[in-house]
């Protein structure tokens, strides 16, 4: 019988998803183009051993960095998602779906496009990247709290997914009109950045990505306890106590910051989002948060950590977009879910 | 579980919605009671006004004018936090949650007790252990709520309001789309928990003889007021023909439903001894349009006395004899010759 406790198949699923996640973070540091030995970067690792200073550097400044992006963009993206499913009530709710991340790729054109001063400042000091980040943030926040205010006046979930997406669409739309008036050599920054690339997360950059999913997570472990009744939706929330306004602004909040931290230097990723919390779910067979929610944390960094080492295409030169291997791993997850949901019924 | 008691006072109560600026009244000068220990069925036709109603009284929209008190206290006073722990609903949608368990579901009742986290206790397992047994789904605990039946579910929804351990329980339509068997064991279950923990139940319905065999006192809803009394009260004083204004349906006393009304085709009389062949005999002519009267009637119907000789002898205007061997071939000749006339 289930109970509170954690019963011992979903202890040894935890251990053995950490552990996997554990190798696969090790083995990410291990692919790239230039075939490092595994004894070396378990010596660069533990700080033992005299290693070639730029084998080093090759692991501490570009592959940890990139190893650590690929943790915390799955984490974030995830988690996103999983608020998503529940507040909206919607098993294809995402980050992506519901136009935060239009959003938040709306703020950063503004900035990279709309400001080209940016560029003297640098995108990749300290200071430029709190300015990416803020305008990523405030990008999917306005979405979000769009949806928000709409929400308030259309009790209907479901016409609120579909506004999800046309304000999506109409930020895409606005970042087309900025592309068409701006200089090639803005325009080619802006492209690289939509395609999302891990690897381009610099350590500096590090110090604002961290703190912020860090934050963003925090705020959704406060709502753990709110998500698990907003499954049952707005009523028998607040029937059973729940201040639902304020839940919902808390679970916005968690959600922009963690869709747009990520969106600000990596790109819009895709379908990680909407996919992830569902193999949680099929793994662990629960709507619990309390479960969900690690599941969700170590699942992410998993499968994106799995996707950074197939976009390293092992054995050869050159990279695959990150955002086209998470959409080949996250699609037919989604056509699974909606072969499934015939009946269409809530996550 | 809770020793605490709640009385209801509606004064003077408007419930409506607000329409950009303007608030639109569905109905006014609402005045009614309900005491801890009492079922109540709130009864209307579709749209007068049962939804808006209840969730007026559970706080969920606002009152247009009027008061409701919860012992003597005001509704609008109460925090939601202390709401929580008066009152518990169940609404008419039906909850399709995928990979959430029966037990998970009840355990969510305990939401406004539990910290944080929603870390349960010892005495919280309990409690939800005992809300299972109470609604009869032992064994129940680790099915998926979209895996077992809507009786089944329905009976899940409202043991979460056991765990919840509220005196008031509002609930809408709980019966509407069970099958009779389950709506009598939802009702039934009802009556359990007001009549053994002393709980104050209320629940609009459609289904109305099911609930006036059951219910301490009904609330009717009628165009122009909301009555209030013990079922039979009520159908005494001939309320619930003001239900609705159809020429159509009417509301049979003697059977205490709705009926519908049939073109008078004549009248009848039975002869043979009393029993259960008699009544449904009775009920399969009235069934084709037939009124029973005592004198002159048009179509008079001697009923068999014993079941192993089923022979109906029916004369029809003393003059033309028929015999039939069931009851449909009885309504069927019936129906036949006297429509031709």
């Amino acid at each position: 019988m289930v109970n509170n406790r954690l019963i011992p198949r979903d202890f040894l699923l935890f251990v053995m998803l950490a552990m996997l996640a554990v190798v696969l973070f090790v083995l990410d540091l291990f692919f790239g183009s230039l075939l490092i030995p595994f004894k070396t970067i378990l010596q660069v690792l533990s700080a033992t051993g005299n290693v070639n200073p730029e084998i080093k550097s090759i692991i501490l400044d570009f592959r940890l960095p990139k190893a650590i992006t690929a943790v915390m963009a799955g984490m974030a993206l995830s988690i996103s998602g999983l608020q998503m499913q529940t507040i909206f009530r919607n098993p294809l709710a995402g980050p992506y779906v519901l136009g935060i991340s239009a959003g938040a790729s709306l703020g950063v054109a503004i900035l990279v496009l709309g400001f080209s001063s940016v560029f003297t400042l640098g995108l990749f000091t300290i200071s430029g990247s709190w300015a990416l980040v803020i305008v990523a943030w405030l990008g999917s926040a306005a979405v979000l709290f769009l949806i928000l205010a709409v929400s308030i006046r259309i009790k209907d979930i479901l016409t609120i997914l579909i506004l999800g997406m046309l304000f999506g669409s109409a930020s895409s739309a606005i970042v087309n009109i900025l592309q068409y008036f701006s200089n090639e050599s803005m325009l080619k920054s802006f492209v690289i950045w939509t395609m999302g690339s891990l690897g381009s997360v610099t350590s500096s950059q590090l110090n604002v990505l961290i703190p912020s999913v860090l934050v963003g997570l925090v705020l959704c472990f406060l709502s753990v306890k709110s998500l698990d009744v907003m499954l049952l939706g707005e009523q028998y929330a607040k029937s059973m106590g729940l201040r639902v306004r304020n839940a919902r602004f808390l679970v916005f909040t968690s959600t922009s910051i963690l869709a747009g931290s990520i969106t600000a230097f990596c790109g819009p990723i895709g379908f990680i989002g909407i996919a992830v919390p569902h193999i949680g779910r099929l793994l662990f067979k629960t709507a619990r948060h309390k479960i969900l929610i690690p599941s969700s944390l170590l699942l992410g960094s998993i499968v994106m950590l799995l996707s950074d080492i197939v976009s390293q295409m092992p054995g050869y030169e050159s990279t695959l977009p990150i955002n086209s291997v998470t959409a080949l791993v996250g699609i037919p997850v989604i056509i699974w879910i909606i072969l499934k949901n015939k009946k269409f019924s809530s996550v | 579980m809770s020793k605490q008691q709640v009385n209801i006072t509606v004064r003077n109560l408007s419930v409506g919605y607000k329409k950009g600026k303007k608030l639109i009244a569905i109905k006014e000068g609402i005045n009614v009671n309900a005491h801890s220990g009492e079922l109540i069925a709130l009864i209307g036709s579709n749209g007068i006004g049962k939804s808006t109603l209840l969730r007026t009284l559970t706080g969920f929209q606002k009152a247009l004018g009027g008061e409701i008190l919860l012992n003597d206290r005001k509704l609008s006073s109460f925090p939601i936090k202390e709401l929580a722990r008066v009152l518990s609903f169940v609404s008419t949608e039906a909850i399709r949650v995928q990979n959430l368990r029966v037990w998970e579901l009840l355990a969510m009742g305990r939401y406004p007790y539990t910290n944080l986290i929603g870390t349960l206790t010892e005495e919280d397992n309990r409690i939800i252990k005992r809300a299972i047994g109470q609604v009869g789904l032992t064994g129940y605990e680790d099915r998926m709520i979209d895996q077992i039946s809507d009786g089944e579910r329905q009976r899940a929804m409202i043991a979460r309001t056991l765990v919840q351990d509220t005196p008031l329980i509002i609930l809408d339509e709980p019966t509407a789309f069970l099958d009779i068997r389950n709506k009598y064991e939802i009702i039934h279950l009802l009556h359990d928990f007001v009549k053994n923990e002393n709980k104050t139940v209320l629940f609009s319905t459609h289904d109305l003889n099911i609930s006036t065999s059951e219910v301490d006192k009904v609330w009717l809803m009628l165009d122009d007021k909301v009555l209030e009394g013990a079922p039979e009260d009520l159908i005494l004083a001939g309320n619930f023909d003001q239900m609705f204004h159809s020429e159509k349906v009417y509301f049979n006393s003697e059977s205490g439903d709705f009926m519908l009304r049939k073109n008078n085709l004549g009248t009848y009389r039975l002869t043979g001894p009393d029993g259960n062949i008699l009544t449904w005999t009775g009920r399969a002519l009235q069934r084709i349009g037939l009124i029973c009267a005592e004198s002159n009637p048009l179509v008079v119907v001697s009923v068999p006395s014993e079941r192993d000789n089923l022979v109906w002898k029916v004369e029809i205007n003393s003059e033309e004899k028929l015999e039939c061997t069931s009851l449909y071939e009885l309504t069927a000749v019936l129906y036949e010759r006297l429509t031709k006339r």
